[in-house]
């Protein structure tokens, strides 16, 4: 293999795919990223974690000679990140060798043979549809903070994709921990009638997100089957990702969506953000409850801690049901209220042991809700 | 030193544990003649066949003609003529791995993997009464066999040390169990290579020593090991007497998340230190995203060259933003230490007091915390 690839595109392209690429591998192919380059001019880059992979085609300067092989992601990316800028890069393979060259630097890779390289089999994936790569953005950035990180419930470490028939037909995503929901939904894009409920894993989660941040004028092709999901950006020659599924099963997440809750308050998210960040300053690493007194138009934060001392706040706000006192996590809550992009939030709440509902307003594509502390 | 040495086996003898290793036989080559009839009773290699392959595993029957894994597939074939080889399946491995955890976490949940084929179980609590330890390594060999149609093989003993060196006495699907008060002896007749930690450089050391077995390193005193392997000796000198005080760790609970490196040449300049430290920074900053982890606290760690290790550490008000922040902060600690007395071999970065995004690091005494599913 012989190809000449202009620097800048050449770290554009690694550098998509390399975070595919773990740190530490137990199998040592896994560590590398495969290059191949066809006799039409083009180079493909590939990494995998065998869960999940990203492919990518460049155009080259030059190919010399079509060929395959593999090497160090990470080395390859960092050398490609240090070359002088403007730089045609050299790739040439000889006697297991990949020799990288570039104005007066000279390296030379080992390699592993692309036949070891292993590729996702992605089989029949048929439904399809298209999404705005900004909405796609958008319904990440709505959800993927409420994904659980605990590995005995793994049908959570993901977020659900599934469609539904409201008053229109829609496609819902939805993330939750069992302690914290959020949810946005869309109105059903073409193609996705009748698609097989999926969970997105998270790591597939966040490199699409990278990815969608540099294409966010365009449009995202999504194929998917029950056990596999792809997802095209740039059309032909852009960027494909390709991941497993989670294969589990999503609970049952609209039953825990209150629908009765006759509470409402409606204020600042910002000032409440930042009131609860303020006295949440006090808080101790295991007890963070920030306590809220809800009174005809007021809410008082309060924070208690052993070690530190006290807190309290006093905020404005729309309330004109009986007053009662309720605790929240304030991470949980400020990570909704960072959500909420309107001059109010809207919380709907029951008592202090039921969850609250929190969306911008009845309209709002995205919706959340919260579990309280005990306080 | 002998009170040292006592203490330890003190402490042993108190809370004496139950542990196995267990570890599959030639995994990768295993899983292929189960999965292909063809293949079984013959010399199997996992990996590249051609010119510049490389044996990922291989089978019982070719490793009886010195084929090793590692080793380039041209000298394997050489080695061995008949020599079948098949491209991995990783999924296949990945699967048989997951059914192998699953029967574990059966029997205990004290479990920590090693790698894709073989864990350490601590069944000391003896979760399904069954009364022995080796009962419950003939038990989880069975169902591994039964449900995997694999072969493994398990050590038992009253550390991981010594459960990982008795795994791999009767290998092929064997069992060995080295009891209390065993541990010591046996561990003297082992070549000093079988060593966990004991590398072919180390080997190398230590025959220039005169110390080929056990009863070799045995016979030195905390001293002298201390002297030619500097931190390392203490682990040494307790493994001579087989004794291993290491918990088995499940899944831990990060506390912070750092990475370091050594230089092949010592530096001292200003300039190659905030170079090095940028590099650092990247290897570092990519680990602290991907644990999606968020901390405060930022160590900078530098070893000189008579290995004094000076280390400083600052405290942020709120989590370390970003990138930058993290950049930032680790420049101007190394700022406070310029310039440095001696030249450094090392340089580590850290950040702890760390919290994860999802807040699961929160386990709280009392389940204040509701919850909704």
């Amino acid at each position: 293999m012989k190809a000449t690839i202009e620097r800048a595109t050449l770290l554009r392209s690694l550098g998509h795919v390399q975070s595919v690429v773990e740190r530490r591998n137990t199998i040592p192919i896994l560590s590398n990223v495969l290059i191949e380059a066809g006799e039409g001019g083009a180079v493909k880059v590939m990494a995998t974690d065998l869960d999940l992979q990203v492919v990518e085609t460049m155009p080259a300067a030059s190919v010399d000679t079509p060929g395959a092989i593999t090497v160090s992601a990470h080395l390859l990316f960092d050398i490609a990140r240090k070359l002088p800028e403007g730089t045609q890069v050299s790739l040439e393979v000889a006697d297991n060798r990949m020799t990288v060259k570039a104005g007066r630097s000279r390296f030379q890779l080992p390699t592993l043979p692309r036949d070891d390289f292993p590729v996702i089999v992605e089989g029949d994936l048929p439904t399809s549809f298209e999404l705005p790569a900004k909405v796609l953005a958008e319904l990440i950035d709505r959800t993927r903070f409420a994904i659980s990180t605990e590995e005995t419930r793994y049908y959570l470490n993901g977020i659900f994709f599934h469609v539904a028939d409201d008053d229109k037909p829609v496609l819902k995503a939805a993330a939750t921990d069992g302690h914290r929901l959020a949810r946005y939904t869309i109105d059903q894009p073409d193609g996705a009638d009748g698609m097989p409920d999926v969970i997105v894993p998270r790591k597939a989660v966040a490199e699409l997100r990278k990815l969608l941040e540099e294409a966010l004028d365009g449009n995202v092709e999504i194929d998917l089957s029950a056990s596999k999901i792809r997802f095209t950006l740039g059309g032909e020659g852009g960027v494909v990702l390709t991941s497993k599924l989670i294969d589990g099963t999503f609970p049952d997440y609209s039953r825990v969506i209150p629908t009765g809750n006759d509470k409402l308050l409606k204020l600042d998210p910002r000032s409440f953000f930042e009131g609860v960040d303020r006295v949440a300053t006090i808080a101790t690493e295991k007890t963070r409850a920030v306590k809220m007194g809800l009174d005809t138009d007021k809410v008082t934060l309060t924070v208690t801690s052993p070690d530190n001392g006290t807190a309290a706040e006093e905020l404005p706000a729309d309330y004109k049901a009986d007053g009662f006192e309720i605790g929240f996590n304030a991470t949980y809550l400020k990570d909704i209220l960072s959500q909420i992009d309107n001059d109010t939030v809207e919380l709907h709440l029951a008592d202090a042991g039921a969850p609250t509902l929190i969306r911008k307003d009845e309209k709002s594509p995205a919706l959340y809700v919260l579990m309280p502390m005990r306080v | 030193m002998r009170d040292a040495k006592d203490t330890d086996e003190d402490a042993e003898a108190d809370g004496l544990r139950k542990i196995i290793h267990v570890d599959m036989d030639a995994f990768f080559a295993s899983v292929e003649q189960r999965d292909d009839p063809e293949l079984r009773g013959k010399p199997v290699a996992v990996g590249g066949s051609g010119g510049r392959g490389v044996v990922a595993a291989a089978s019982y029957e070719a490793r009886k003609f010195g084929v090793r894994s590692a080793m380039p597939s041209v000298t394997a074939r050489r080695l061995c003529p008949d020599l079948i080889f098949v491209r991995h399946r990783f999924d296949a491995y990945k699967e048989a791995s997951q059914q192998i955890r699953a029967i574990f976490h059966h029997y205990t949940d004290l479990v920590e993997p090693l790698s894709i084929d073989e864990a350490f179980l601590d069944v000391t609590a003896d979760r399904l009464g069954i009364g022995s330890a080796t009962r419950v390594a003939e038990l989880v060999r069975q169902e591994i066999r039964a449900k995997t149609r694999l072969t493994a093989s398990a050590g038992v003993s009253y550390n991981k040390f010594l459960a990982k060196l008795a795994s791999d006495q009767n290998k092929p699907d064997g069992l060995c169990v080295i009891r209390p008060g065993e541990g010591a002896r046996f561990v003297q007749s082992l070549p000093i290579r079988r060593f966990h930690g004991v590398g072919p450089k180390g080997a190398e050391k230590m025959a220039k020593l005169g110390i080929a077995t056990g009863a070799d390193l045995a016979a030195r005193d905390i001293a002298f090991l201390r002297e030619h392997f500097g931190s390392f000796a203490d682990y040494l000198y307790r493994a001579a007497r087989g004794i291993d005080l290491r918990p088995v760790r499940t899944n831990r609970i990060r506390k912070s998340l750092g990475g370091e490196r050594t230089f092949s040449e010592d530096i001292s300049a200003g300039p190659a230190l905030r170079e090095t430290l940028d590099n650092i920074v990247d290897i570092v900053w990519e680990r602290i995203e991907r644990a999606e982890a968020k901390g405060r606290t930022v160590t900078l760690k530098m070893k000189y060259t008579d290995f004094r290790i000076v280390s400083r550490a600052k405290s942020l008000p709120n989590n370390v933003a970003d990138k930058s922040e993290f950049a930032r902060v680790g420049h101007a600690l190394l700022e406070e230490l310029l310039p440095l007395p001696l030249p450094i071999r090392l340089m580590g970065l850290t950040l702890s007091n760390l919290e994860h995004e999802s807040g699961q690091e929160e386990e709280r005494p009392d389940d204040a915390q509701l919850s909704l599913l």
